[in-house]
């Protein structure tokens, strides 16, 4: 392998080097194409279509990937697929350009340069994996296997990369979700005894969407879904400070001071509960705590909610009476991103509620299923293993010991740092993280990159050079979503796959060939019992019967499933949904729903809000240039009488300061939002240069984010940063 | 000029989410220049007095008119309406560049690809129809906000959706005592205020346009999109003039019915 130092110029030349290598070459039928030609997917000259599943998001809509002569050239959504029924979001569209983009790393790489330099030299997957494993053996001899942080984004491969690090014995383990959904899974497990209820819309007559911009942060079903409803007249009444997209398909937007949703909701429940207008039946039959309810919530009245919401007293009386009238077609949205404010896991305990109280969780074709359509489906095989080594060190993110309802599997991502800038309880000393950004991601990044210089040890698997990699030490190229296999996804009835379309490109290896061959070296090799990504499938599938080339060929199979019974019935403690929460009482929290203050900004600054854009996922998408042809320059939104008061116009270039940090952005005077307010769409502002794409494109707000944690579902608090805006 | 098929887009303006994923699947299915984009999402930005506001978008593209003038204008005939589907096409080998139907295009739906010196335009993907599939703008909308099909044929969606609908508007444009006769149907295209007024879409052009390129694309992914850096101008110049003199005919207006 090449082993001589290389500039960064040099550097970015690889990516396209690689690719153009690899267009001399003529057609061959690789093994993608020669197995897909055996499930008759392909012609013979390597052409057809080809049912996989995307991963722009985490949605995983169905997709047909047209592939002519090995090259995929157009993304189709696979009508069979109940996440996309035949359409796709213009992320999912644009998938094919992520696979393509000039800039994959396509060789492992190893750093020569400073941290943060961008200089790396390339280097073969045995060299890359060797070194790897040494660093982590080191790592573990001198400081025990917890000194390993392990952190990884939600997707289909994660059984195994937990495999290798409880394998590996540390309990470290950071994933996207306390910046995501802690607040809502927390919440909903504990009151319904599950993670995620799923919505129905087919008699839906009344939506209540608190901050859920279905419209731009788009899952491609539910989206179109929640658009025929509002077609078919149903009404929607949409929460946000923020005239969004979905703001403008809704029936009445209410423009909710930020943090204050719990007030509007408790006083909702307030409405339905004194005046008895939910479905007493089902509350008694099917509650714990709804007889403590009425002198719980006696003092959250509309005229208590308006002092704080902002909200018209009479609107939310109003809106109370229509929600109980529409039961059980009517729907209080659980959300997804809850990460809001530090009073939003009492936010989601009470969107919980008021599902609960007027009965639309029990009723056959009520809206809100109090079932995990994942977790619902069909038991897959998998390959043996032994069970994981018993891990005594304590976690650095704090859960349990900080945060001890917290689920294991959720974490404390953002406390992690902490942690290692202090060195307590004990020193970390090697960071793996898999497909995911924390130096975007995580809130105050000046906090992150000084964790990481607090590293030994780094090592990063993406398909691209991301601000993480940046400053890594080994960058292991995964191959993209259209060119590898991953474990099945049971959903309902049917198990799809994700299987590659096109040969790998470059070097790039499968997250569960990379996790084989580095647990093999670590001595992990029990945990890893399979030949290679067919086989794990095979093993998946045998004990349902099915072939892999079925599989491979329809994109799914559908599976018998037991039959349901009509019993109600909630995996909670009491069997029932919790509306007063023992588990809750005894951690010390308050058992029922109940009102947190969340702080408000000083005169003179704004809450600085998050989103979503409908052209993006979170930090990972912007390099994408078919993406960025079509996305908004990312400015600042300010209301215009707050520009006026600070002398500003639009495209003013102005310094945005929070105690994290200070950036300087171009404005965006609109009239879509409050004037205490203003609002950065996240994802921009990457730091890695070797994203020529999205490089100097906008600014980060993790620069901005405070870390403030919800003591009880640990998730971040992502609009309770305060920040003061100036002309630049 | 009547055609064998009336080949028409239906547009329900209260559907559309400006997801953009129409614009992406065009951009990907036509092999369309980064520069450049066939289609459009319109955005007037939000209206009104907070907080009674209100945001619509508008997608449109070429309109395959009945009368279109850009087939008048066309020097070499390259730029014809085809008498079977009815659809505004350009035989990109008889293009000789000129742009005269690119200026006489009151919706700036025409550009030229500066690669191959030619017109390009929406063709409504004639590739995608031969063998039974729906543009792709129509195929992936999210909101369901795009519809195409046969005007001729009752049975059509886009037919069955016309003759559902409360309002239906055509963008017509009339010169020398003739109009366009576009055939973009829309469906909820809101009339009050100065929505889609000409004073609106000159002051605010800002129909989601390509930005530009940062970087040329790789060769394995995209053959031949070398870029010439010109155009983001040129696209804003046919924006302003695009609706500028547009007027709109109100609902009720079901011509295709006569």
């Amino acid at each position: 392998m090449l082993k001589t130092d290389i500039s960064r110029r040099d550097f970015l030349k690889l990516g396209s080097a690689a690719v153009s290598a690899l267009a001399v070459g003529q057609f061959i039928p690789p093994p993608v194409a020669r197995a897909a030609y055996q499930t008759e997917a392909l012609d013979s000259d390597g052409s057809g279509y080809i049912n996989t599943m995307c991963e722009m998001c985490v949605w995983r809509c169905g997709v047909r990937a047209k592939v002519v002569e090995g090259k995929v050239v157009k993304l189709e959504g696979n009508p069979d697929h109940p996440h996309s029924h035949g359409r796709l979001c213009a992320r999912g569209q644009s998938g094919l350009m992520n696979t393509y983009d000039p800039d994959r790393v396509l060789t492992p790489l190893i750093r020569v340069g400073k941290r943060g330099e961008g200089k790396f030299r390339q280097a073969s997957w045995s060299e890359a994996l060797d070194m790897v494993a040494d660093k982590m053996l080191t790592i573990s001899q001198n400081y025990g296997p917890e000194a390993m942080v392990f952190s990884s984004t939600h997707n289909l491969s994660q059984p195994l990369f937990e495999n290798l690090l409880y394998g590996f014995g540390s309990p470290n383990y950071g994933t996207q979700r306390s910046l995501c959904f802690n607040a809502m899974v927390t919440a909903f497990t504990l009151t319904y005894g599950i993670e995620e209820p799923a919505r129905n819309y087919d008699n839906v007559q009344y939506i209540l969407l608190v901050g859920r911009n279905l419209t731009e942060a788009i899952s491609t079903s539910e989206t179109t879904e929640l658009i025929d409803s509002v077609a078919r007249g149903a009404k929607l009444v949409y929460l946000d400070p923020r005239y969004t997209k979905t703001a403008s398909k809704s029936s009445e937007w209410i423009p909710i001071r930020p943090g204050t949703d719990l007030a509007f909701l408790l006083a909702m429940i307030n409405v339905i509960v004194i005046e008895k207008i939910g479905n007493c039946e089902f509350i008694e039959e099917h509650t714990v705590g709804c007889d403590k309810l009425p002198d719980h919530i006696a003092d959250y009245t509309p005229q208590w909610a308006e002092a704080r919401t902002g909200v018209p007293a009479e609107t939310i009386n109003r809106i109370a009476h229509e929600f109980a009238e529409a039961r059980p077609n009517a729907l209080a949205h659980p959300g997804w991103r809850t990460s809001n404010f530090i009073n939003s896991f009492q936010t989601e305990r009470a969107i919980a509620t008021l599902n609960a109280i007027v009965g639309n969780i029990f009723e056959p074709g009520g809206c809100l299923i109090a079932e995990d359509t994942e977790a619902a489906s069909i038991p897959l095989g998998s390959p043996p293993q032994p069970a994981y080594p018993r891990i005594s060190a304590t976690r650095l993110d704090g859960v349990p010991w900080k945060y001890p309802l917290v689920p294991l599997k959720l974490g404390v991502f953002q406390e992690l740092r902490d942690a290692v800038l202090t060195g307590k309880p004990y020193q970390a000393h090697g960071w793996f993280i898999s497909r995911q950004n924390p130096v975007q991601s995580l809130p105050d990044q000046r906090k992150t990159l000084e964790a990481f210089n607090k590293m030994d040890f780094i090592v990063t698997m993406d398909i691209l050079m991301n601000d993480t990699g940046w400053f890594s030490d080994v960058v292991l190229p995964e191959a993209s979503y259209l060119e590898r296999y991953d474990p099945l996804m049971p959903l309902g009835d049917h198990i799809f796959i994700r299987q590659p379309v096109i040969e790998p490109q470059g070097e790039a290896k499968s997250a569960l060939w990379v996790y084989k061959e580095l647990g093999t070296r670590l001595g992990l090799g029990d945990f890893f019992q399979y030949k290679d990504e067919e086989d794990y499938i095979n093993q998946q599938l045998a004990p349902l019967g099915f072939s892999l080339s079925e599989l491979r060929l329809h994109g799914s199979v559908q599976t018998p499933v037991a039959e349901k019974s009509d019993e109600i019935k909630f995996n909670t403690p009491s069997g029932k949904v919790e509306i007063y929460s023992q588990t809750l009482e005894k951690a010390g929290f308050a058992p029922m729903p109940t009102w947190e203050e969340p702080p408000q900004p000083k005169a003179g600054e704004f809450y600085l809000l998050t989103g979503k854009v409908g052209q993006h996922t979170q930090f990972g998408t912007q390099n994408n240039q078919l993406l960025h042809k079509y996305e908004d320059v990312p400015r600042l939104w300010m209301a215009p009488e707050a520009a006026k008061s600070l002398g500003l116009k639009d495209w003013d270039m102005v310094e945005v300061t929070s105690p994290a940090g200070s950036v300087k952005v171009a404005l965006e005077v609109t009239s879509a939002i409050r004037s205490d307010c203003v609002y950065l769409t996240p994802g921009f502002g990457h730091v890695s240069m070797a994203l020529r794409t999205a490089y100097g494109v906008g600014v980060s707000d993790s620069v901005l984010h405070v870390t403030y944690v919800d003591p009880i579902s640990g998730g971040q608090a992502l609009s309770q940063t305060f920040v003061s805006v100036k002309k630049a | 000029m009547s055609t064998k098929n009336h080949y028409a887009f239906v547009i329900d303006v209260a559907r559309c989410i400006d997801c953009r994923a129409c614009l992406v699947a065009c951009s990907v299915e036509n092999k369309v220049p980064m520069n450049h984009t066939r289609i459009w999402v319109h955005d007037q930005g939000v209206q009104g007095e907070w907080p009674d506001l209100s945001h619509t978008f508008v997608p449109y593209n070429c309109m395959h008119c009945d009368n279109p003038p850009c087939t008048e204008v066309c020097v070499s005939g390259a730029t014809y309406k085809d008498a079977v589907t009815g659809l505004v096409l350009v035989d990109q080998e008889a293009c000789i560049g000129c742009g005269y139907c690119v200026e006489a295009c009151p919706y700036g739906a025409r550009y030229i690809d500066q690669r191959r010196g030619v017109v390009d335009k929406c063709t409504a993907c004639v590739q995608r129809l031969e063998v039974g599939l729906q543009p792709a703008c129509v195929a992936t909308c999210v909101g369901k906000a795009r519809m195409f099909g046969d005007l001729n044929d009752p049975t059509s969606e886009a037919s069955v959706a016309i003759q559902n609908a409360t309002s239906v508007t055509r963008l017509d444009y009339e010169k020398d005592g003739t109009d366009t006769d576009p055939n973009i149907f829309y469906l909820n295209l809101p009339t009050t205020g100065s929505i889609l007024s000409s004073d609106t879409f000159n002051q605010v052009p800002n129909a989601t346009l390509p930005r530009d390129s940062r970087y040329t694309i790789a060769e394995e992914g995209w053959k031949k999109v070398a870029i010439p850096v010109l155009a983001a101008a040129m696209g804003a110049t046919f924006l302003v003039q695009a609706f500028f003199f547009t007027k709109q005919l109100v609902a009720g207006e079901k011509e295709f019915e006569e």
